[in-house]
């Protein structure tokens, strides 16, 4: 338990420098952007300039860039920059907007889960058989078809000629618990709300996972016939065990590294998916940061650039945490 | 040794061969290989590296790993007053023998265990699967008496360690202990010591012996160190490139080996309690058992090779009651028999 004390404050240290490259590096390539953020705030080309000097003034924009990132940060994380454009608190509107793409990253990961893992698992058991060629072809799709393409693809089949599922809008249940709408009505046991949601996510969820379910089918099946041909499930079964428990060997040995990959994965997509959400209109932080981009809302676009980042590092902890946990052999 | 006439077979391996069917050929890796292990007996195989004594091992329990399979033979099991010939098991029956009638020790038992599970767990799952003690409950409370036959200090504790936790010796009783957990009538030890450091190698050897009395336990040990041979067997089976070359009582394979590559073994360890890797005294390598020589299958490497022994196979010859060589030198002086003891 010390040890896992001291491994926290480690890699709590470690946090900073990492937030603070990613979001420098995002801050510079938007300061270096000759582009007058301050007349397109104050209304393109027909902005007043006294509007516009105002503007300069108030976000620092004729400072030099360390004054003004020290302003932008500072702002963001003490939730006091309000946006140029929309007049809402920069870090408020953010925040308002994970649990959307919480949920969207909670449909991606189930599908990852329950289609990567046992398709990993029967490509193992089946090599060089049909469904192993499936896998692979999956795999190999998955990584290379556009996911805007994909998105479109779906939705036309599922929602135009199928008419299956529902696009756009998310409906809230009336309880409020954790802010995540599909939670909250399984919590209050608002089952029309939450098969709204289902129908309105399962497809930009499914779209969202689709390259990770092929990657992680293929990691699955590697790991696992890597542990199928290891001495110790040789031994367990020159040991006479029983079908079940040899299998039993393999699988939790070959689930060890999927933990890590899963967990990275699941990390990187709650950081804001902005092609998916934007495809599908959802109003997550990923489409946040696309509307941002057009309308070069330099704070919202750091703010989430920050929110990525500290999510991102955040489940890279939790996922170390996880591994030590299933495999004995690492320690803090 | 006891007399002769009350000897009773455990298992009989007769004329077996085993092939396995690599995409560069077919490795004829076991040909024409019979033995007898008794009750109660240290029956050794001995031979270098590659000659086949894990795959023969491995026949006894038929688990063979693919693309490996027993082409010919039989390996006849006496389980109870019953002869059943266990190439025609099913995998359960199967099943239901390895681990607890044939269990097994192997080399590296770094390998042999599961990181992930503590090794209380992975010994009583041994008994539980096999209906030996009603649930793992019992099956822990067996493993620390299990781990303190096997001189574990602290069995206790150390049930509760992961593999990686407990040194190499260590783990290699662990090993034993699983073997034994079910009380079963055929102990394989498949160069139980090899992986281990010099003096643990001693200690491990000790407890085999000190276990084997205690228990009056049947035992198949393999080895490629005539030093262990003479510490532990009573009698021994030489392999040479799959084949069965001599079969004789220790003390009479020591005294009187016949075989040239006997002959070799024996020079290669000058005293028989010293440790030798390499046998350098014959020259040249076991050969490429996909094209293996014709003939003898020794005769690229052995001092009298003749043409004959290029040509044909040499037959199995008894010398001696008990003492059975396969080589051209000896047709004539003894009786020619289809399969050793
Ligand atoms: N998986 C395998 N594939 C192909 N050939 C094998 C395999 N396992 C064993 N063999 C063959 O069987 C021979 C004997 O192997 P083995 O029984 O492991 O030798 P030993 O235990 O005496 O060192 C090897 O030389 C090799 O030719
Ligand atoms: S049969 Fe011939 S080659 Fe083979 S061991 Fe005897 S003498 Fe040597
Ligand atoms: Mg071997």
């Amino acid at each position: 338990m010390a040890d896992l004390k001291r491994f926290l404050v480690r890699r709590a240290v470690t946090f900073i420098p990492t937030i603070i490259g990613v979001t420098l590096i995002t801050f510079i390539i938007a300061f270096v952007i000759p582009a007058n953020p301050a007349r397109a705030w104050a209304g393109g080309i027909k902005a007043d300039p006294h509007v516009v000097a105002t503007i300069v003034k108030e976000y620092h924009l004729n400072d030099p860039w360390y004054v003004q990132y020290y302003f932008f940060m500072k702002g963001i994380l003490t939730n006091s920059i309000v946006d140029p454009l929309f007049n809402y608190k920069v870090m408020s509107y953010m925040l308002a907007r994970f649990p959307i793409t919480f949920q969207l990253t909670l449909f991606a990961l189930f599908f990852l889960i329950v289609l990567g893992i046992p398709l990993g698992i029967i490509s193992a058991l089946k090599k060089d058989t049909v469904i192993d060629a499936f896998v692979r072809v999956w795999a190999l799709t998955g990584v290379s078809v556009p996911i805007f393409w994909l998105g479109y693809i779906f939705i036309y089949v599922f929602f135009y000629m199928l008419g299956w599922i529902t696009v756009a809008g998310v409906p809230y249940p009336k309880v409020h618990i954790t802010g995540i709408p599909i939670i909250d009505a399984l919590l209050s046991g608002d089952w029309t709300t939450f098969a709204e949601n289902i129908k309105r996510f399962i497809l930009p969820g499914f779209t969202l996972g689709f390259a990770g379910i092929g990657i992680i089918a293929r990691l699955v099946r590697n790991s696992f016939l890597e542990a199928i041909n290891s001495d110790y499930i040789y031994f367990a079964k020159m040991r006479g065990l029983r079908n079940r428990r040899v299998f039993m060997h393999a699988l939790r040995n070959a689930l060890v590294p999927v933990v890590t990959v899963v967990g990275l994965q699941f990390g990187g997509l709650l950081g804001g998916a902005p092609i998916t959400e934007t495809v599908f209109g959802i109003p997550g932080m990923g489409r946040a940061m696309v509307q941002a981009i057009f309308n070069m809302d330099f704070p919202v676009l750091i703010a989430g650039t920050l929110l990525a980042a500290l999510i991102f590092v955040i489940t890279n902890l939790v996922v170390d945490i996880l591994y030590a946990i299933i495999d004995p052999r690492v320690r803090f | 040794m006891s007399s002769e006439a009350r000897r009773e077979p455990l298992i009989e391996v007769e004329n077996l061969y085993v092939y396995f069917y690599t995409y560069a050929g077919v490795v004829k890796a076991i040909e024409d290989v019979s033995f007898t292990i008794y009750k109660g007996e240290t029956f050794c195989l001995v031979g270098e590296t590659g000659c086949g004594k894990t795959v023969v091992s491995r026949t006894l329990t038929n688990i063979v790993p693919p693309p490996g399979r027993i082409v010919k033979g039989k390996v006849i099991y006496h389980r109870d007053g019953e002869e059943v010939n266990i190439i025609k098991l099913s995998e359960e029956e199967l099943r239901n023998i390895r681990g607890k009638e044939i269990a097994y020790i192997i080399q590296d038992p770094s390998a042999a265990l599961d990181p992930l599970y503590v090794v209380g767990y992975q010994i009583a799952e041994t008994m539980v699967d096999h209906g030996t003690v009603k649930d793992f409950k019992e099956g822990f409370g067996r493993a620390v008496r299990l781990l303190k036959e096997v001189l574990i200090p602290d069995p206790e504790r150390r049930v509760k360690a992961y593999p990686h936790e407990l040194s190499g010796g260590m783990r290699q009783r662990v090993v034993i202990s699983m073997g034994l957990s079910n009380e079963p009538k055929l102990l394989i030890a498949d160069e139980p010591t090899s992986y281990l450091d010099v003096t643990v190698q001693a200690q491990v050897l000790d407890l085999l012996r000190e276990l084997k009395g205690k228990k009056g336990l049947t035992v198949l040990l393999i080895t490629h160190d005539m030093g262990v041979v003479a510490e532990m067997c009573e009698r021994v089976a030489v392999l040479y490139a799959g084949n069965i070359v001599e079969v004789a009582p220790v003390d009479e394979l020591f005294k009187r080996p016949k075989h040239p590559y006997t002959v070799g073994l024996l020079r290669a360890v000058p005293n028989p309690l010293t440790e030798i890797e390499k046998l350098e005294s014959i020259p040249g390598t076991v050969p490429n058992l996909i094209k293996p020589p014709s003939g003898c299958r020794f005769h690229p490497r052995c001092p009298h090779a003749t043409e004959k022994c290029r040509r044909e196979k040499p037959p199995l010859i008894r010398v001696g009651p008990s003492h059975y060589v396969r080589c051209w030198l000896y047709a004539g002086k003894g009786e020619e028999v289809s399969r050793s003891e």
